[in-house]
């Protein structure tokens, strides 16, 4: 889902503000602290990857994602005054809460699952195979901040999300618009002088 | 205690009307919704956020209507149709949401703001949710059979959204209720049309599409105010060639003449000051026929173009009045002020370098001004642009590159320019010798009463001068009158009378014909007012009479009775004043009159013994 807003916001911004201009404004993003945010994406594939073969990993996988989740706040925070960072915070940190008041694991609604592949709601009924997500029920804290959206057709993709996300992704999409399309001049602010 | 009265200040009206409605608001809310949403199911929540999400981005695609600041936004589409979908407490649920998002994006406006925002939200909404249940609506599809309930609905939402916002601005602004919310619906009647057609026609898609129905509507929807938005510009853009001058980015003459009507207003009403500068380049023509008109023109939008930065910086309003004439308008400066700020711009473009103007006679770019500054007897916009042209036209006089104050002369200056304004205006006066030999004396007799009352009023010399010439030259008009009728023994008929009547206006019009005596103008017109309005040739009615006008009137109407004429009989002046006195505060203004008797009777105390 992260990545929903970013293509989106590339296309308008390709058609609002020019291929070229957009490239040339990408190489001029100067953000704080700019390395965590893919070393957090790397570290999440290396977590996938490990749990499946450790079991303390695995039991203590809820704390690190958590974890791994305040460092991007963290990250988010120091680049706050970028527009759309505020409303990325929000959005991370609505995940953050629903997670941490439910164990470091993001609940998932069967409504929203139902559009999933039914093998993933299996697992999910279940319980047994260990993930980021589990299955919501009625002792579930904050419900509503779970992953209760369910994303099919006609939407490209199928998935389940949650507001956070959302929000998330809008404020993605505001940041890539603002740096890519050229800053309009007012014509009002200095009407020219002919002579 | 001093606490306590800013508390008052602050808690005004208006503040009082927002507190009535977010109590109001904030008990329907708990009352209706009970805060349910607090059980939604994960499904409710989801529509939940598709339905807030939808009325933000409505919320956020304000609507610009004009005049400028008139906004309106489309938001309300949402909730109708979620009323017409889900109920009521469902549409408080998103309304509240919605609200509180907008507090974070919008900490701008005051947080009371948008507590009473939510509250007069709210009580739509609830009003409408209660008629639409009352009907026999039910929520979830269109039903066709129920389109009156549906309509109904609508129809409540929209009276009382225009009624609750209506009232506001009318307690905020001291309008009357019914001229507020005529110019609310004037402006805004069609975007009303629009949210409420959409309503329905979301209904119908939410209905059928569900979240596909949800977004085809905002499409739809924000395309609207995206349409509205383009015309807005356009509306601004034209407006703005209409009133700028393409030349120099001013503004024009016609535009001037608009704001100039009402600076004066508003300077009247508040009782601020406001001083308007006439500024004319010196030897501009000379400039134009050694370089040609193209380079005239570039030191026209150079000069225009140091104004209009000036301009903004002091909060006054500059404008080209035509050729190389330029008006600067001054609220809030006083005649010294504003000949200081003019002369010190005057400086200023001396200083400044442009191609060519080493062939100036002082070898650089100058003008001359005239300040004139509003007063309480200016009863016309053109009387002051009037005034200014008189002070230019000094300054111009005095070799240039000078500001000049209207009405700031040398006290010997104005003793000469008086004594011959007299001798020109006495030298017209003498046609009466052969025509009416009545009127010429009574014109003399009622200059030598307003010299007496100017003495006794304190005027400054210039006020002196143009009430006494006035007085002198009041009755100018009548030259036009026939000899016949000015000199008839009993009574006119009806349309002699008519005509008798047409010499304030005709005086007036010879009066304007000289430069020197169009200041005398509203003495020549106004003085058959009378101050309950039943006068000629306008029915002006009270303080709508120059003060000096009114006492004009009563000084020609005392000079009338007290005239001996042949065979006619004559009023003694204990009469003539217990007439004044009886026809004061109608025909005339009654303070003036007892200040006049009080004048008549220091003259001759005599009559006044009698009179008691």
């Amino acid at each position: 889902m992260v990545y929903d807003g970013i293509i989106l916001g590339l296309i308008i911004g390709f058609f609002r503000g020019g291929l070229k201009h957009g490239l040339v404004q990408f190489s001029n993003i100067r953000l704080k602290a700019g390395w965590i945010f893919p070393f957090l994406l790397v570290f999440q594939f290396f977590m996938y990857y490990i749990q499946e073969r450790s079991s303390t990993v695995a039991a203590a996988s809820g704390y690190i994602f958590t974890a791994v989740y305040a460092v991007g706040l963290i990250f988010l925070w120091l680049n706050r005054h970028n527009k759309g960072f505020w409303m990325i915070m929000t959005g991370v940190f609505l995940n953050f809460l629903v997670m941490l008041v439910n164990g470091g694991r993001m609940p998932v609604s069967f409504e929203a699952a139902s559009v999933l592949d039914p093998i993933y709601l299996k697992m999910l009924q279940s319980g047994d195979v260990v993930t980021k997500h589990f299955l919501l029920i009625s002792s579930t804290r904050l419900p509503f901040l779970g992953d209760i959206i369910p994303l099919s057709s006609p939407y490209p993709r199928t998935q389940a999300i949650s507001i956070g996300d959302v929000v998330m992704n809008v404020g993605i999409f505001l940041y890539i618009l603002q740096v890519m399309v050229p800053v309009k001049l007012n014509p009002n602010s200095q009407p020219e002088v002919q002579g | 205690m001093s606490k306590l009265r800013s508390l008052t200040v602050w808690f005004n009206s208006g503040h009082m009307y927002a507190f009535i409605i977010s109590i109001l608001g904030i008990l329907l809310f708990g009352y209706i919704n009970k805060f349910e949403f607090l059980h939604y199911s994960t499904s409710s929540w989801v529509w939940v956020y598709a339905l807030t999400g939808a009325s933000l981005i409505l919320t956020f695609s304000l609507v610009q209507l004009p005049p400028e600041g008139n906004e309106q936004t489309m938001e309300s589409a949402v909730y109708l149709a979620c009323i017409f979908v889900f109920g009521g407490s469902y549409t408080l649920t998103i309304l509240a949401l919605n609200c509180l998002i907008f507090y974070f994006f919008d900490r701008s406006t005051s947080w009371w703001k948008h507590l009473t925002n939510f509250s007069i939200y709210t009580v739509m909404i609830c009003v409408s949710s209660f008629t639409f249940d009352v009907l026999g609506g039910l929520p979830g599809p269109l039903l066709n059979d129920k389109l009156t309930a549906y309509l109904l609905t609508l129809a409540v939402y929209f009276v009382s959204n225009t009624f609750l916002i209506g009232l506001y601005y009318y307690i905020l602004y001291k309008g009357t209720l019914f001229e507020t919310i005529k110019d609310i619906l004037k402006d805004s009647v069609i975007v009303y049309l629009c949210t409420l057609v959409l309503s329905l026609i979301s209904t119908v898609l939410i209905v059928h599409n569900s979240f596909l129905g949800l977004v085809l509507f905002l499409c739809l929807s924000t395309l609207l105010c995206y349409s509205f938005k383009r015309l807005f510009a356009m509306y601004r853009n034209i407006e703005e060639r209409a009133n700028t001058d393409q030349r120099t980015g001013l503004f024009n003459h016609s535009y001037f003449e608009e704001i100039l009507e009402q600076e004066i207003q508003k300077s009247k009403d508040s009782g601020t000051t406001l001083s308007l500068a006439m500024i004319d380049l010196d030897d501009f023509k000379k400039y134009n026929d050694h370089f040609g008109h193209l380079q005239g023109d570039k030191l026209i939008a150079f000069v225009g173009e140091t104004l209009r930065s000036e301009s903004l910086k002091s909060g006054t309003i500059a404008a080209r009045y035509g050729g190389e004439e330029f008006t600067l308008l001054m609220p809030d400066y006083d005649s010294q002020q504003a000949r200081a700020y003019i002369d010190l711009l005057r400086k200023k473009l001396n200083n400044s370098r442009f191609t060519g103007v080493e062939i100036f006679p002082l070898g650089c770019l100058a003008f001359s001004a005239g300040v004139a500054s509003c007063s309480s007897d200016i009863h016309d916009k053109s009387q002051l642009v009037d005034q200014a042209d008189q002070a230019l036209y000094y300054s111009k006089k005095q070799g240039k590159n000078t500001v000049h104050i209207y009405g700031a002369h040398s006290p010997l200056e104005q003793e000469i320019d008086f004594s011959q304004d007299v001798r020109d205006i006495e030298q017209q006066l003498n046609l009466f010798m052969y025509k009416d030999m009545e009127t010429f004396r009574h014109s003399k007799r009622v200059f030598r009463y307003a010299m007496d009352i100017s003495d006794l009023l304190e005027l400054d010399t210039l006020t002196k001068r143009q009430f006494t010439l006035g007085a002198l030259i009041h009755d100018i008009g009548k030259l036009e009158i026939p000899w016949g009728i000015l000199n008839k023994k009993g009574k006119l008929e009806p349309e002699e009378w008519e005509m008798v009547k047409w010499h304030v206006t005709w005086g007036k019009k010879m009066a304007l014909t000289n430069d020197k005596y169009k200041d005398l103008a509203p003495y020549i017109e106004l003085h058959h007012e009378r101050y309950d309005g039943k006068g000629y040739p306008y029915g002006f009615k009270g303080e709508e009479i120059p003060y000096l006008c009114r006492m004009l009137t009563v000084i020609d109407s005392f000079d009338a009775m007290t005239t001996e004429r042949p065979y006619q009989p004559t009023k003694t002046i204990a009469e003539a004043i217990i007439e004044l006195r009886a026809c004061a505060g109608s025909q005339f203004d009654p303070k003036l009159t007892e200040l006049f008797i009080g004048y008549i009777d220091s003259r001759e105390p005599q009559h006044s013994e009698i009179v008691l």
